[in-house]
């Protein structure tokens, strides 16, 4: 396998979602591939940065109106 | 949850709060606007709370959740006379490489396949640089063009943290979906942030 086709299981591998012959197959290539191991190491910060986004959040209006629901199915 | 169940206000609001903005999103991608997926997430809430009693905790809370959410918008849609097409949700070219071609060597080079150029190696940039406002600002830019399904399941996997497993049950997606769909999502965004670092 080329890198083009180890890039497109990097993800997978990265999750640790590929089967024990195609994660080691990923692995070995991995040790000899700077470029590759590069790759990985940026899709590994991509998800890191992403889980410092910032979530939205709900509108004043939509959070009250979430709130009445509420209230109506308790007194309802 | 026990507090939930016994009617704990702040407990469902807590909830409404950190589950909303995603339950807002994904019932937009089956209905026409976005007043109707504000009902429809009105609809799912109700729902939750009319069926909390019964909930047995088979399935995680949040993705019993989204079933309901996932089930109510469905059903709107449909009755808008809108069926969406997977595809127009998730994107028609998950068959393709997520990968841009031209980052490899042709076949007819000497090792196709290979890298053409190689990538720039990140961990040289100055940390500050990374994780400035602007770099998550293009993250953020860059979710907005994403197909609704992938930055999703890239949100809910990379963002908030949820499980494989319960982003599938949640949007009842295969597990070959949902990993094509984050791979996709997560390649572009790299990208991006690749290109914001190097200009």
């Amino acid at each position: 396998m080329a890198c083009r086709d180890i890039v497109e299981m990097i993800s997978d591998y990265l999750d640790q979602a590929l089967p024990a012959g195609e994660r080691a197959h990923v692995q070995i290539h991995l040790a000899t591939c700077d470029g590759c191991e590069t790759v990985l190491e940026q899709v590994r910060e991509t998800v890191h940065l992403l889980g410092k986004l910032d979530e939205e959040r709900l509108t004043e209006v939509q959070r009250e109106i979430l709130r009445a629901v509420f209230h109506h199915h308790v007194l309802g | 949850m026990q507090r939930l169940q016994r009617g704990d206000e702040d407990a469902f609001m807590d909830l409404v709060e950190r589950l909303g903005p995603s339950m807002r999103r994904v019932a937009r991608m089956f209905v026409s606007t976005d007043a109707v997926a504000d009902e429809v997430v009105q609809d799912a809430w109700l729902g939750v709370l009319q069926g909390l009693a019964k909930f047995e905790g088979r399935s995680s809370l949040r993705t019993w959740i989204f079933r309901i959410l996932v089930n109510i918008a469905k059903t709107r849609g449909q009755k808008e006379g809108r069926s969406i097409p997977f595809a127009a949700i998730a994107g028609d070219d998950l068959d393709q490489p997520a990968w841009d071609p031209s980052d490899f060597l042709g076949p007819e080079s000497d090792a196709p396949g290979h890298w053409s150029s190689l990538p720039s190696d990140w961990r040289g940039m100055p940390e500050e640089r990374a994780e400035a406002a602007e770099t998550m600002r293009v993250i953020g830019a860059t979710l907005e063009t994403l197909p609704p399904m992938q930055a999703e399941v890239l949100r809910l996997r990379d963002v908030l943290g949820w499980s494989s497993e319960e982003i599938r049950n949640a949007l009842d997606l295969t597990d070959t979906n949902q990993r094509v769909l984050l791979h996709r999502a997560r390649a572009k965004v790299r990208a991006a942030v690749e290109a914001h670092l190097r200009s």
